[in-house]
C-alpha cells in the first residue's frame, strides 16, 4: 500500500470512513475501506469498473447500507444532521418522458417551496433559481422539461440543484457519464470553478485520469479497498495505478497533462 | 324550477361520488403514470374482486371493507414479493391479478344468490352507490387531497429520483408505502362507480390528456384535476340520460378529452413529442 500522509486535525476532516464493508448480491464490493477526506479539497475517486467507487459514494450519503463500518460527515455520524450540508449529484436520473417536471419546478423542490410554487410563484425564489442557473451558464433551460434535457444539460441542472442550499460537501458520481467527449473537458473546468468559488469540499468519481491530473488535489485509487492515495502526481505513477486497476497502465504526457490508455479513459 | 327535483337520489349520489373521486384519481394518476404504476393500480383493482367474494362468503351485506382490505393485501404482497424474490414486477402483478380474479369468480359462482353481483362489480353500477358511500368519498377526498397537497414537493422529488429525495431528507420508504396505501384505498373505493375492469382508466387517462397540453408539472396537475372532474361529471350524467353503464360512460368522456388534447397539442400548440 502506498501512502502519502498529511497531518490534519479532526476538525479539518470533511468525511471519514472507517473499515467500511458492503456486500451486494453476495459479492464483497467494499472490503474495509478507510479514508479521511480533508476540507476544501477536490478529491477524486478512481478505479476500474466494479471497484466500488459509486457504492462508496452511496454509502457515504446513506443510499447503501453497509454491512459494517463507520461513516462520519463533518464529524457527525447521524446522517439526518449531516445531509443538509451535503449536495449529491447521482450518475443519472431515470426520468420518464411522461413526467413533465420543468427545470424551474425541479430546482424549487430543493428549496422545499413546492406549496408556494404550486399556488403562486414567489419572486425571490425565482430570482434565486435564475442566479444559480446563470452561474453554470444554464439560465435558458429554466422552463424546459427536465426529462428532455441532454446529458450535459441535465448534469448542469443537477449540480445547480446540489448547490442550492449552499452545501459544504459536494459529491459527484461520474459527472461526465452522459456528456459527449468534447464537452467533458469544459465540464471538469466548470466543476473546478465551482470548487474554488464556493470553497467547498468536492468528491468526484471519475474514470478520466487526465481530469484527475489537472483538477484534483487528492486522489484515492479504489479497488474494493483503498489501493493508494496521495497527490495526483504521486498516484498517477505506474506502480500505484497498476495496483488499483490490476492491469498495466502507462500514463503518458500529452498536451501538458497525463493520460492513461484509450485517450485518458480507463475502463 | 329546481333542476334537481326530477333527478333521482341514486343519480345524485353517483354524481357526488364521481365529481369527488374523479379529480382525486386524476391527481394521484399524475404520479402513478410518471412512476409507471398503472399496471400496479390495475392489479390492486382486480385484487378487490377476491375481497368482494370473500366479503359475501363471510356474510357481509356490503363488501366495501373486505374489498379495501383485500386490495391492501394484494398491494402488500406485490411489495413483499418484489423485495424478497428475483421475480420481475410485471410477473408478480400478473400472477396476483389473475389469481385474485380466478378466486373471486369461483367463490361468487358458488354463492348462488350473488351471481348477479359479478357484473355490477366488474363494470360498475351507479345504483349500488349508497348514502354511506357518498360520505366516505367526501371524507376520503378531503383527507387524501389535503395529504397529497402537503406532500407534493417530496412526492415530485421521489418521482424524479428516489436517491435525490433521500439525500434531500425525504423519508422515501415511508412515502412510498403511504403512496401505495392511498392509491389502493382510492382505487378500490372507485370500483363501485367504474367497475374493476375500468377503474384504472380514471387514474391513467386524465393525466395522459393533461400531459398532452401541459408544459410543466403544475399545469399537468391542474389540467388533470379538471379533466378528472369533467370525466366523472359528464360520464354519470350521460349514464343517467342514455341509460348506459356508468363506468364506460366516464371512461368514454375522459377518452374524448384525451383525443381533443392530442389533436390540440399536434395542431395548435406545435409541441414536438420530444419536449
Amino acid at each position: 500500500m502506498t501512502h502519502t500522509t498529511c497531518s490534519h486535525s479532526a476538525a479539518d476532516i470533511a468525511v471519514s470512513v472507517r473499515d467500511l464493508r458492503v456486500t451486494l448480491g453476495g459479492q464483497a464490493i467494499l472490503r474495509g475501506v478507510n479514508l479521511h477526506l480533508h476540507r476544501g479539497q477536490l478529491v477524486a475517486l478512481i478505479g476500474p469498473n466494479g471497484s466500488g467507487k459509486t457504492t462508496l459514494l452511496r454509502a457515504i450519503v446513506g443510499l447503501q447500507k453497509p454491512d459494517s463500518g463507520d461513516v462520519r460527515i463533518f464529524g457527525e455520524s447521524d446522517l439526518k444532521k449531516a445531509l443538509p450540508r451535503v449536495g449529491y449529484v447521482p450518475q443519472r436520473l431515470a426520468l420518464d418522458r411522461s413526467f413533465i417536471l420543468s427545470v424551474r419546478e425541479f430546482l424549487a423542490l430543493r428549496l422545499r417551496e413546492t406549496q408556494h410554487w404550486f399556488w403562486h410563484r414567489k419572486r425571490d425564489t425565482d430570482d434565486r433559481l435564475r442566479a444559480a442557473m446563470a452561474e453554470l451558464g444554464a439560465e435558458s433551460l429554466l422552463d424546459r422539461p427536465i426529462a428532455a434535457l441532454s446529458g450535459g444539460q441535465l448534469q448542469r441542472v443537477l449540480i445547480v440543484f446540489a448547490l442550492l442550499k449552499n452545501p459544504d460537501l459536494l459529491l459527484l458520481d461520474e459527472p461526465t457519464a452522459g456528456v459527449d467527449s468534447p464537452g467533458e473537458e469544459s465540464f471538469y473546468d466548470l466543476i473546478g470553478e465551482v470548487h474554488r468559488k464556493h470553497k467547498l469540499t468536492v468528491v468526484l468519481v471519475s474514470h478520466d485520469l487526465s481530469m484527475v491530473y489537472r483538477h484534483a488535489s487528492w486522489v484515492y485509487a479504489l479497488n474494493g479497498v483503498v489501493c493508494c492515495e496521495g497527490s495526483p502526481e504521486h498516484v498517477m505513477n505506474a506502480d500505484s495505478l497498476k495496483e488499483a486497476y490490476g492491469l498495466n497502465v502507462t500514463p503518458y504526457q500529452h498536451h501538458g497533462h497525463s493520460h492513461g490508455p484509450g485517450g485518458g479513459i480507463v475502463q | 324550477m329546481n333542476i334537481f327535483s326530477d333527478i333521482e337520489p341514486f343519480m345524485l349520489r353517483a354524481f357526488a361520488v364521481a365529481v369527488v373521486m374523479g379529480p382525486l384519481c386524476a391527481l394521484l394518476g399524475v404520479f402513478v403514470t410518471a412512476r409507471r404504476m398503472a399496471f400496479f393500480s390495475d392489479t390492486i383493482a382486480h385484487g378487490a374482486l377476491a375481497g368482494i367474494a370473500l366479503g359475501f362468503l363471510l356474510g357481509f351485506e356490503d363488501p366495501t371493507w373486505p374489498m379495501v382490505l383485500f386490495s391492501l393485501l394484494v398491494a402488500a404482497a406485490i411489495l413483499w414479493l418484489k423485495e424478497h424474490t428475483d421475480l420481475l414486477t410485471d410477473t408478480i402483478m400478473a400472477l396476483l391479478l389473475s389469481g385474485s380474479v380466478a378466486f373471486g369468480i369461483i367463490v361468487l359462482s358458488m354463492l348462488k344468490n350473488k351471481r348477479g353481483e359479478l357484473h355490477r362489480y366488474l363494470f360498475g353500477d351507479i345504483l349500488s352507490v349508497g348514502p354511506d358511500d357518498v360520505w366516505l368519498a367526501v371524507v376520503l377526498c378531503a383527507a387524501i387531497g389535503a395529504w397529497l397537497f402537503t406532500k407534493l414537493s417530496p412526492l415530485a422529488l421521489l418521482t424524479a429520483s428516489e436517491d435525490l429525495a433521500h439525500v434531500c431528507g425525504v423519508r422515501t420508504r415511508w412515502l412510498n408505502y403511504a403512496f401505495v396505501l392511498v392509491l389502493t384505498v382510492v382505487v378500490s373505493l372507485s370500483i363501485r362507480l367504474l367497475g374493476i375492469i375500468l377503474v384504472t382508466s380514471l387514474v391513467v387517462i386524465p393525466p395522459a390528456a393533461a400531459r398532452n397540453l401541459a408544459r410543466n408539472l403544475r399545469q399537468q396537475i391542474i389540467l388533470s384535476l379538471i379533466i378528472g372532474l369533467f370525466g366523472g361529471a359528464a360520464g354519470t350524467v350521460a349514464s343517467y340520460h342514455w341509460d348506459i353503464p356508468c363506468g364506460p360512460a366516464i371512461v368514454m368522456a375522459c377518452i374524448a378529452v384525451f383525443i381533443v388534447s392530442l389533436v390540440a397539442s399536434k395542431l395548435w400548440l406545435n409541441k414536438p413529442a420530444s419536449t
